[in-house]
C-alpha cells in the first residue's frame, strides 16, 4: 500500500511538472523591452569651482524624449548651490556644418522639494563620429553668470515604446511627437503620454552671439488633440484593433495624455491624426476599420510604431 | 446475506446486473439500493458492447451531444450546453482544460473504467454542485470486497472497418476479504473516417490511452480505506470542424477515500474523498496548412477537492447530506507566430489564470408517505468565488470589474411519486443558480468555430437562474412499457455571446467579437417517450421519441435544440446468439436559430444493425458481435455537427469481449 501511495504521487508530480511549460507572464513582457526608472548621472561638468551634473533615466541620453534633472553645487564644500537663470539648450552639428535644435524645456524649473532644475529635451537624432550633440547651459549665481558647452553622446532608444516622429505639418510648421510613456506597455489599459512640439521659425535675424536662443525655440503646442487609432500591422492580425482608447489631449503639464489599449504582445502602430487647436488637421489620415487577414494593416501617414 | 448487503453498499453498489438482476435478489438488498438511489446501467448500448463513453451516452434520450469530429464529443444535457451541468467523476469535480471545449470531462475516463453513468435531471442534480441542466455523474468501477471468485476480468477488442479504429480493453480485478484491486488499461487508435459519399473526413483521426488503478483496504469490518487513479493520454487527435487539432492532452486524475458504515442509529454511511486532478491540452495546427497563423494554445486545469457525505435512514425516511468543496486554476495562453519568425512573437492569455473556489452543502430526502407514493425534496447551498490574476486582460473589454468575485448559488427541489399499479406518476420542481463558467466569465478572445466569433468573457455577469418544472407518467405490464417525461425550464440571466460593436478579432478566421452577456431569460421545453414491447422473451421492440423547443426572449429559438427525434430498436435473442437492429434519426431542423450561426439542417435516419453469438473455449464464454452503423452509407449531418462536417458513412465493426 504504501509504495503504491508514493509511485501515484510520484506520478502526481510527474504530471505536474506539465509538458509545455506555464508562460511567466512578467518576463514575457521584459523580452523585448527594458524599463528604466532610476535617474543617474548622465553627464557631469566642473566649471568654475561649480560642478554640474545632469542626469537622465539610466544615466543615458536617448534618442527620443528624456527627462532631465539638473543639479550644481559647490565644488569643494558638496554643497548643493542655489542659481537663477538655468538655461539649457542642446545642439547638433550635422555632416554638413549645420546648427540645429530640438525640443527642449530652455529654461529650467527648480524644483524645490526634490532640489534639482528640470527639463526634457527630445533628441532627434542619435550622436554619430559626424554629428555631435553639444549642450550650451547657462546660470546666474550671486548676480554672477555662467556659460558652458559640453559635448554629450545621445545613444539609439531600445525600448521600441518610446519612439518619437518629426514632420511638418499643413501649416508648414514642424513638428515632434515623442512618446513619454509608458515605458512598458501591458496587455490592458494603458495610459499613453506624449509630448507634441513645434520649431517655432525666428522672427528676428540671428544676434550673431552664437548660440542665440531665439533662433533655436521649440515650445510645446496647446490645446492640440491627438487622434488615436492603434492597430497590428502584422498580416496575419488582419489590422486588429483595441477598444476603449481615448485621443490624446493636453495636461496641466504641457504633456498629451489618452488611453491605448493593447490586447496582447507584438507590433503595434500607433496611427495618430493630429488636430490642431481649430480642429484642423496638420497630419495624418484616418485607416482602415475593416478587418483584412492575410494583409499588412495600412499605416496613418503619421504613426509611431511600438512593440513590447 | 446481511455481510453481502453491506458489501454491496459499500463499493458504491457494484452489483454487476450481468450476473444477477437487481429485481430478483432479497428485499433487504431492494432497501438497500433505494438508500443509495442509484439505476444502474451498464456501460453498453442495445447494439454494440464495447461502446466509447460517448457512444453510451448518447443512447440516453436526455443528452445530445456537439461534434466537433469522432473524438471528444460535447454532452449536452436538456439541450442545454456543459457549463449548465455538473460533469463529475465519483463526484469529483474536473474542469477541461481547453478553451475551444475539446476535452469534456466525458474525454478522459473509458468505458472500461466505469461502471454506469449517473444523469440526473436539472435541481435534481444539485447534489455535486450547483446546476441548471442537471447533473452528469461517471462512475467508475470498484469491485466489493470478499467476492467468491477472487480474480476476474474483462478483455475487449475490436475493430471498426470505416475508421480502422483498433480497441484493446483491458480490465481486471482482486477481491479478498480484507483487500481489493481494480485496473484497466485500454488502447484506441483511430485513422480518419469516411463519410456517406466515402470521401475522406481529414483530421478526424484520434489515439487515446487510458490505465486506471484502485486499491481498497478495509480498515475494520466496517471501514475502508480506498486510493484511486486514472491517467488518460490522448494524442493526435483530429478535430475536422476546427482549425485546428489536438496534439496531447493528458489528465491524472486521483482521489483517496475513506468510507465508514454504521450498523446502528439514523446515520447509515459516512463517505469522505479528498481528490486532486490536473488536465494539461496542447493544440497543434501545424498539420492545417491552409492556417495564416500558426498558434499555439496550451491550456490547464488543476482541481483539488473535497467531498464528504452522509446518508442517513430512519424508517420511511433517507437522506443524504453531502459537502463539496474544491479549488481550480485555469490557465490557457494563445501564441501567434508572425509570418517573419524572427519577429516578435504576439502572446495573450485566453484564461488569465482563473481560480474558482466552490463550496456547497446540499442535502437530498426521500420520504415514503405510503406503499404507493414518495415525496423527494432537496436543497442546496453554494459559494462560489472566483479570482482573474491578470484581471487587465478582463478590463480591456470591461474596465473596472473586481479582480473577484463571490456569488451564493442557491437551489430547490422537490417531486412526488406515485405508483398505482401498473401506473406511475411523477411532478416535480426545482429552482437553482449557478455561476458563469471560467470561459463565460473570463475568456479572452475565444475563437468559436461555429459561429466564427471570438468570445470575450463578462466578469459581471449575473448568476443564471433556473426555474423548473417536470413531469412523468409511465404504463408498465408484463409485457410493455410506456413513459413520457417532460420538462420545463424558464431561466432567467441565460448566458449567451451576442455581437459587440466594440473591438475586432484577433484570430484571422473570425468574422467579428461577441461578448458574453445575458438575455432576460430563455425557455426550454423537453419531452421524450419511452417504449418498450415484448413480443415474447426472445423478441423485444424498443422506441424512444424526443422533442425539444427552447426560445430566447424574442421567441426566436435557441441554438443546439435537438429536433424531434427517434431510436427504435429491436432484439432478438435465442440461445447464444443474439440479433439487433436499429433506426436512428431527426427529423428537419425546422426551427434552427440564423443569428447564432445555424442553418436549416434536413432529416436523416441511419440503419444500424448487430448480431451477436456466445460460444465456449476450454471455460471461458467469450462473445463476438459483428455489426453495421449506418448501413445504408447514408450522407448525413446533424444538427448538432460542428461547421456541418458529414458524419461517418456505413462502418462495420467487430468486437470480441471474453470474460474470465
Amino acid at each position: 500500500m504504501k509504495k503504491i501511495l508514493f509511485f501515484l504521487t510520484a506520478l502526481c508530480f510527474v504530471v505536474a511538472s506539465c509538458t509545455k511549460k506555464k508562460t511567466d507572464y512578467e518576463a514575457e513582457i521584459n523580452t523585448v523591452v527594458t524599463e528604466h526608472y532610476e535617474f543617474k548621472e548622465a553627464v557631469a561638468i566642473t566649471n568654475s569651482g561649480y560642478a554640474i551634473s545632469i542626469e537622465a533615466l539610466n544615466g543615458t541620453f536617448y534618442k527620443g524624449y528624456n527627462e532631465i534633472r539638473l543639479k550644481i553645487t559647490d565644488k569643494q564644500t558638496h554643497i548643493e548651490v542655489k542659481a537663477s537663470n538655468v538655461t539649457f539648450l542642446p545642439i547638433i552639428t550635422t555632416a554638413n556644418g549645420q546648427t540645429i535644435s530640438c525640443p527642449h524645456s530652455y529654461s529650467l524649473d527648480y524644483q524645490a522639494d526634490s532640489q534639482y532644475y528640470s527639463g526634457y529635451a527630445v533628441f532627434t537624432k542619435e550622436s554619430k563620429t559626424n554629428e555631435n550633440w553639444d549642450l550650451y547651459l547657462s546660470f546666474t549665481i550671486n548676480g554672477q553668470s555662467y556659460s558652458l558647452k559640453q559635448n554629450i553622446s545621445v545613444k539609439e532608444q531600445t525600448n521600441k515604446n518610446l519612439s518619437m516622429t518629426a514632420f511638418t505639418g499643413k501649416d508648414e510648421e514642424q513638428y515632434f511627437i515623442a512618446i513619454v510613456a509608458p515605458q512598458k506597455p501591458k496587455i490592458a489599459e494603458n495610459q499613453l503620454i506624449a509630448g507634441i512640439y513645434k520649431n517655432n521659425k525666428p522672427s528676428n535675424p540671428s544676434s550673431g552671439v552664437f548660440p542665440d536662443p531665439s533662433q533655436f525655440s521649440y515650445s510645446e503646442v496647446s490645446d492640440y488633440v491627438l487622434q488615436l487609432d492603434p492597430r497590428m500591422p502584422e498580416p496575419s492580425m488582419g489590422n486588429h484593433s483595441s477598444l476603449n482608447n481615448r485621443d490624446l489631449i493636453q495636461r496641466n503639464d504641457g504633456l498629451y495624455a489618452g488611453v491605448v489599449n493593447y490586447t496582447m504582445t507584438g507590433n503595434w502602430t500607433l496611427n495618430f491624426i493630429l488636430l490642431n487647436k481649430n480642429g484642423r488637421i496638420l497630419k495624418g489620415t484616418e485607416v482602415s476599420k475593416d478587418f483584412t487577414p492575410g494583409v499588412e494593416g495600412a499605416k496613418s501617414d503619421l504613426f509611431i510604431d511600438i512593440l513590447f | 446475506m446481511k455481510i453481502l448487503s453491506i458489501v454491496l453498499v459499500f463499493l458504491g453498489l457494484n452489483v454487476n446486473a450481468q450476473n444477477a438482476p437487481l429485481q430478483s435478489d432479497s428485499t433487504r438488498l431492494l432497501k438497500e439500493v433505494k438508500v443509495i438511489g442509484t439505476a444502474k446501467r451498464k456501460i453498453e448500448t442495445e447494439l454494440k458492447m464495447a461502446v466509447s463513453v460517448d457512444e453510451f451516452l448518447a443512447s440516453s434520450e436526455n443528452i445530445s451531444f456537439i461534434k466537433r469530429g469522432a473524438y471528444a464529443w460535447e454532452p449536452l444535457l436538456n439541450n442545454m450546453s456543459s457549463e449548465r451541468s455538473t460533469l463529475t467523476i465519483d463526484g469529483m469535480h474536473l474542469f477541461g482544460a481547453c478553451t475551444d471545449k475539446m476535452d469534456p470531462i466525458t474525454s478522459y475516463v473509458e468505458s472500461n473504467n466505469l461502471s454506469t453513468i449517473d444523469i440526473k435531471s436539472g435541481q435534481e442534480g444539485s447534489m455535486h454542485g450547483a446546476t441548471v441542466a442537471g447533473s452528469i455523474d461517471l462512475k467508475r468501477k470498484s469491485t466489493p470486497f470478499g467476492m467468491e471468485k477472487k480474480v476476474n476480468g474483462t478483455y475487449q477488442s475490436g475493430f471498426e472497418f470505416n475508421n480502422n479504429q483498433l480497441f484493446n480493453l483491458g480490465n481486471a480485478s482482486y477481491s479478498s476479504q480484507k483487500f481489493v484491486a481494480d485496473g484497466s488499461v485500454s488502447f484506441r487508435k483511430a485513422g480518419n473516417y469516411y463519410d456517406g459519399n466515402n470521401n475522406k473526413v481529414n483530421h478526424s483521426q484520434y489515439q487515446k490511452f487510458n490505465s486506471s488503478v484502485g486499491l481498497a483496504l478495509k480498515a475494520s469490518p466496517l471501514s475502508c480505506l480506498r486510493v484511486d487513479a486514472i491517467y488518460d493520454q490522448a494524442n493526435d487527435v483530429g478535430f475536422p470542424a476546427l482549425p485546428m487539432d489536438l496534439w496531447l492532452s493528458r489528465a491524472i486524475i486521483t482521489s483517496v477515500a475513506y468510507k465508514k458504515l454504521f450498523e446502528e442509529g439514523l446515520v447509515k454511511v459516512w463517505d469522505t474523498k479528498l481528490y486532486f486532478n490536473a488536465i494539461e491540452h496542447y493544440m497543434d495546427d501545424t498539420t492545417r496548412p491552409e492556417n495564416l497563423v500558426h498558434m499555439d494554445m496550451p491550456g490547464w486545469s488543476t482541481t483539488y477537492g473535497l467531498i464528504s457525505k452522509v446518508n442517513l435512514k430512519k424508517g420511511n425516511y433517507s437522506s443524504e447530506i453531502q459537502l463539496n468543496a474544491y479549488d481550480n486554476l485555469s490557465i490557457a495562453e494563445m501564441r501567434m507566430y508572425p509570418q517573419d519568425r524572427n519577429k516578435r512573437t504576439m502572446f495573450a492569455y485566453s484564461w488569465p489564470w482563473v481560480s474558482t473556489r466552490f463550496a456547497g452543502l446540499s442535502m437530498n430526502n426521500s420520504l415514503e408517505v405510503s406503499e404507493r407514493s414518495q415525496v423527494n425534496f432537496g436543497v442546496t447551498l453554494g459559494l462560489n468565488y472566483n479570482h482573474s490574476k491578470y484581471v487587465e486582460f478582463n478590463w480591456i473589454f470591461h474596465p473596472g470589474a473586481s479582480q473577484s468575485k463571490t456569488r451564493i448559488l442557491p437551489g430547490l427541489h422537490a417531486s412526488y411519486q406515485l405508483h398505482i399499479n401498473e401506473f406511475d406518476f411523477s411532478v416535480g420542481t426545482g429552482y437553482g443558480h449557478r455561476a458563469p463558467s471560467v470561459s463565460e466569465g473570463y475568456g479572452y478572445y475565444i475563437y468559436n468555430s461555429f459561429d466564427r466569433y471570438d468570445y470575450i468573457g463578462n466578469p459581471n455577469l449575473k448568476n443564471e437562474v433556473s426555474y423548473e418544472a417536470n413531469a412523468s407518467a409511465g404504463f408498465t405490464k408484463e409485457k410493455m412499457g410506456i413513459q413520457a417525461k417532460v420538462n420545463y425550464f424558464y431561466i432567467e440571466n441565460y448566458i449567451i455571446g451576442r455581437i459587440l460593436s466594440l473591438g475586432s478579432p484577433m484570430n484571422y478566421q473570425s468574422v467579428g467579437v461577441k461578448g458574453y452577456t445575458f438575455l432576460d431569460h430563455a425557455k426550454i421545453f423537453n419531452l421524450s417517450l419511452n417504449t418498450h414491447y415484448n413480443f415474447s422473451d426472445d423478441l423485444r421492440w424498443k422506441g424512444t421519441l424526443t422533442y425539444a423547443h427552447a426560445v430566447d426572449e424574442q421567441d426566436q429559438t435557441l441554438p443546439f435544440i435537438r429536433p424531434l427525434s427517434y431510436q427504435t430498436s429491436l432484439r432478438y435473442v435465442k440461445n447464444k446468439i443474439s440479433l439487433q437492429t436499429a433506426l436512428n434519426g431527426d427529423f428537419t431542423q425546422n426551427n434552427y436559430s440564423p443569428q447564432y450561426g445555424e442553418d436549416e439542417t434536413p432529416a436523416y435516419v441511419t440503419w444500424n444493425i448487430s448480431a451477436d453469438y456466445t460460444f465456449s473455449f476450454k471455460k471461458l464464454k467469450p462473445v463476438i458481435q459483428v455489426g453495421a452503423e449506418n448501413l445504408l452509407n447514408k450522407q448525413y449531418s446533424t444538427y448538432a455537427d460542428w461547421g456541418n462536417i458529414p458524419r461517418m458513412g456505413r462502418n462495420i465493426f467487430t468486437s470480441l469481449k471474453v470474460n474470465f
